[in-house]
């Protein structure tokens, strides 16, 4: 994900503003890290460049 | 990654069809430049293409990670999100969406991405109607949305719930197919004049 999303992004459950801790970064774009909710300090993984903003009991649903 | 495995992943996602292609053009006429644009249920990410290429600053947000790699693999700028939930409030000019529309009965429901793509649960409403409540709070002032729909799917019953929640609905667009009418309904809110 490229850094500008953190303006339009935020915290699925509560609407708060999240905090990037970048782990890996490939040009532009923040490839792993972690978004962190400055209010309920619920953790959302970016993986392969894609933050997944599912709230946590979403994340587990997956049918594939 | 092998062609089997790929051509697997591309039955995970819905690509482009009548619906996406009717959307996309609309958009393409009512997006402008430099509008803040969100495409939910991106899927491939056709329609945010499209809204790009009209020099719109495009989102895609989709609930299945096989579909936000596709997109992201489209150039796509992508967050796997369940509808607008994690986005500001107030961030978009406008807003897009190819729902989950066919009526399908719970006996018939798969538990696949695929149906994720296309079933709009009994009614065919399942999804839009979750939607149509949460998208006010991301439109800015002056937004619009973009939504379609299908004879399948009561547009009529569409109109009324979105009134509800304070959106003139109008149609913009509409394409007839075999089965069913596509239409594209327009929802602004009614306070903003």
């Amino acid at each position: 994900m490229r850094e500008d999303l953190m303006d339009i992004i935020c915290c699925p459950l509560d609407k708060h503003e999240l905090d990037l801790e970048v782990i890996r970064r490939d040009d532009d774009e923040i490839m792993e890290g972690r978004l962190v909710c400055t209010e309920c300090g619920e953790e959302y993984p970016i993986e392969d460049g894609i933050p997944n903003l599912l709230p946590p009991d979403m994340r587990e649903e997956s049918p594939a | 990654m092998t062609d089997l495995a790929e051509r697997r992943d591309l039955d995970q996602v819905y690509q482009p069809a009548e619906d996406t292609r009717l959307l996309a053009e609309t958009a393409a006429e009512c997006v402008g430049d430099g509008d803040r644009v969100l495409d939910v249920g991106t899927g491939s990410g056709y329609v945010a293409s499209v809204a790009e290429d009209s020099g719109a600053d495009v989102v895609g947000a989709d609930i299945n990670p096989l579909a936000c790699q596709e997109a992201r693999e489209n150039g796509v700028p992508v967050v796997q999100a369940n509808l607008t939930d994690p986005f500001r409030n107030r961030s978009f000019d406008v807003v897009l969406f190819n729902p989950p529309y066919l009526p399908t009965p719970p006996a018939d429901e798969r538990n696949d991405w695929m149906e994720y793509a296309l079933s709009g649960g009994e009614d065919g409403r399942a999804v839009i109607e979750p939607f149509i409540d949460g998208v006010g709070r991301v439109l800015a002032s002056g937004g619009e949305v973009l939504l379609l729909v299908s004879t399948l799917t009561d547009p009529d019953a569409v109109v009324d719930f979105a009134a509800d929640y304070g959106f003139d609905a109008t149609e913009i667009a509409s394409e007839k197919h075999a089965f069913e009418r596509l239409l594209v309904l327009r929802l602004q809110r009614s306070t903003d004049g």
